[in-house]
C-alpha cells in the first residue's frame, strides 16, 4: 500500500518559511534561504536521489495555504499526478489541473493512497503534515534539514497534541557539498502509531 | 582555543522538555523520553553515561568541558546538580536578579551574558564551555557568545512542551553542520554558527 510521507524543507530551529508569508511573499521573510540545497538537485548523489524520489510519487496532499501561496501549481506538481488539497471551504470555480478539494483529512488519506497505488503519497506543507499526523494518517517524515537559524516563521510542527509519537531514523543522507550555503541533512523517519 | 558549546537533547519536533515542566517535574510530562539515549543513573549527571560508541564519547566529551554556563530555570529544575555538575568545574548560573543565598556548591550566579560567558571561559583554562537549558542558549546566542551546538536529536514528537529555539529576532544566523554521529535512539549533529569564527 502507497505510503504517505511528509516531505519538507526545515531550518534548525524548526521553520519552513520565514515570517509573514502568502501569496506575495509564498517563503516569507528570507524563506527563500531554505531551498538553496534545491540548486544541487540534479547532481549525482544523495539530492538528486532525493529529490527523484519526490517526483516518482504519484499523488499529492496539500494544505490549502501552501497551494495558494504555490500559485496552485498552475494545477500540476509533477507529472500530471492528482494533487488533493485540503480545505475548510471548497472554492467555488472548479479546481485546475489534475486538482481536488478535500474537506475531510482521512478521506483526503484514503483518495491519495488509492490514486498512488504502489507508489508513494508527498505530503507538502506545514498545516497538511499536522493535520494528518493528528489524523494519524502519516507514515514517514523526509525533513531536509538546512544550516540555519531563521529565528522566526512558520513551524513545521505546531498545533499538535501533547501526544508522544514514536519515531525511527531510517535514513541519513549527507550531501558533500562544498559551499556552506547549499548544504543540508536528509533525515528519513518512519512514525510508529500506537 | 576554549569553544562554548550548547549541549541539549530535542525531540525531532524542537521540544527539550514536555509541557507542565517544574522543579517537580524537570522534564515536563513526558519529557524524559529525550532521556532515552542515557543510561539509567542517579543523583550524579556522570552516572548517566551510555554505555558505548558515539553516544558515549558526546557524553565524555561534555564530561570534559572545564566549566558551565546555565539558565537560572534549568539549574533549579535539576535542583542545582547538588552544586556539581561534574568534577567540581564551575557552575554559571544566569539569572535577571541574583538571590540573596548564595549558590550552592561550586555554582555562582551572575546576571550579565557576556561577563558569564567571560567568567566560564577564563575559568576552564582552555578546556570547553558546556551551555545548558532553553533560555541560557536563546541569550547567548542573541548575544554572539555561541560557538558551537552539540543536539542529540531524538527520534520523537513530543506535540508540546518547551521548546529550545522559540521565536527570536528574524535576523538568520548561518550554522555549518561539523559532524553526525549515530547512536542508538538518537542522532548527535554538531553545527558551528558561523558568524561566532
Amino acid at each position: 500500500m502507497a505510503r504517505i510521507r511528509l516531505d519538507m524543507t526545515m531550518s534548525l530551529d524548526g521553520y519552513v518559511a520565514g515570517p509573514r508569508d502568502g501569496v506575495d511573499e509564498p517563503m516569507g521573510v528570507g524563506g527563500f534561504r531554505l531551498f538553496n540545497w534545491l540548486d544541487r538537485r540534479d547532481e549525482p548523489g544523495p539530492n538528486r536521489e532525493v529529490y527523484d524520489e519526490l517526483m516518482a510519487t504519484r499523488a499529492v496532499v496539500t494544505g490549502r495555504r501552501t497551494y495558494e501561496n504555490a500559485g496552485r501549481w498552475q494545477g500540476d506538481h509533477h507529472d500530471g499526478v492528482p494533487i488533493f488539497v485540503l480545505t475548510r471551504t471548497v472554492p467555488q470555480e472548479p479546481p485546475p489541473g489534475s486538482v481536488r478539494y478535500v474537506t475531510d483529512v482521512a478521506d483526503c488519506a484514503a483518495q491519495a493512497r488509492t490514486a498512488a497505488g504502489d507508489d508513494d503519497v508527498m505530503v507538502h506543507g506545514a498545516g497538511a503534515g499536522q493535520a494528518l499526523l493528528r489524523a494519524g494518517q502519516l507514515d514517514e517524515l523526509e525533513l531536509h534539514v538546512v544550516p540555519v537559524l531563521l529565528g522566526q516563521g512558520r513551524r513545521l510542527f505546531d498545533h499538535l497534541p501533547a501526544e508522544q509519537v514514536e519515531l525511527e531514523l531510517v535514513r541519513r543522507l549527507t550531501p558533500p557539498v562544498e559551499d556552506p550555503a547549499q548544504r543540508v541533512i536528509h533525515l528519513r523517519y518512519r512514525i510508529h502509531h500506537r | 582555543m576554549s569553544k562554548v558549546r550548547l549541549y541539549m537533547s530535542m525531540s525531532v519536533d524542537g521540544f527539550i522538555a514536555g509541557p507542565g515542566d517544574d522543579a517537580e517535574h524537570g522534564l515536563g510530562v513526558g519529557g524524559e523520553r529525550l532521556h532515552a539515549w542515557l543510561s539509567e543513573g542517579g543523583l550524579e549527571p556522570g552516572s548517566y553515561r551510555p554505555t558505548s560508541g558515539p553516544s558515549a564519547a558526546v557524553f565524555d566529551e561534555m564530561l570534559a568541558t572545564g566549566a558551565v554556563v546555565v539558565g537560572r530555570r534549568t539549574f533549579e529544575f535539576a535542583g542545582g546538580w547538588g552544586g556539581d555538575h561534574h568534577d567540581g568545574v564551575p557552575i554559571f548560573v544566569l539569572t535577571h536578579a541574583a538571590p540573596s543565598t548564595p549558590a550552592p556548591g561550586h555554582a555562582s550566579y551572575v546576571t550579565d551574558v557576556g561577563s558569564a560567558v567571560d567568567q566560564a571561559k577564563a575559568a576552564a583554562g582552555g578546556r570547553d564551555v558546556m551551555v545548558h537549558g532553553a533560555s541560557a542558549a536563546q541569550a547567548l546566542l542573541r548575544a554572539g557568545l555561541i560557538d558551537e551546538l552539540e543536539l542529540q536529536l531524538v527520534p520523537v514528537l513530543l506535540g508540546q512542551g518547551r521548546r529550545l529555539f522559540d521565536d527570536s529576532s528574524p535576523d538568520q544566523q548561518e550554522l555549518e553542520l561539523l559532524r553526525s554521529l549515530e547512536g542508538p535512539g538518537v542522532l548527535h549533529l554538531r553545527y558551528r554558527v558561523r558568524s561566532a569564527g
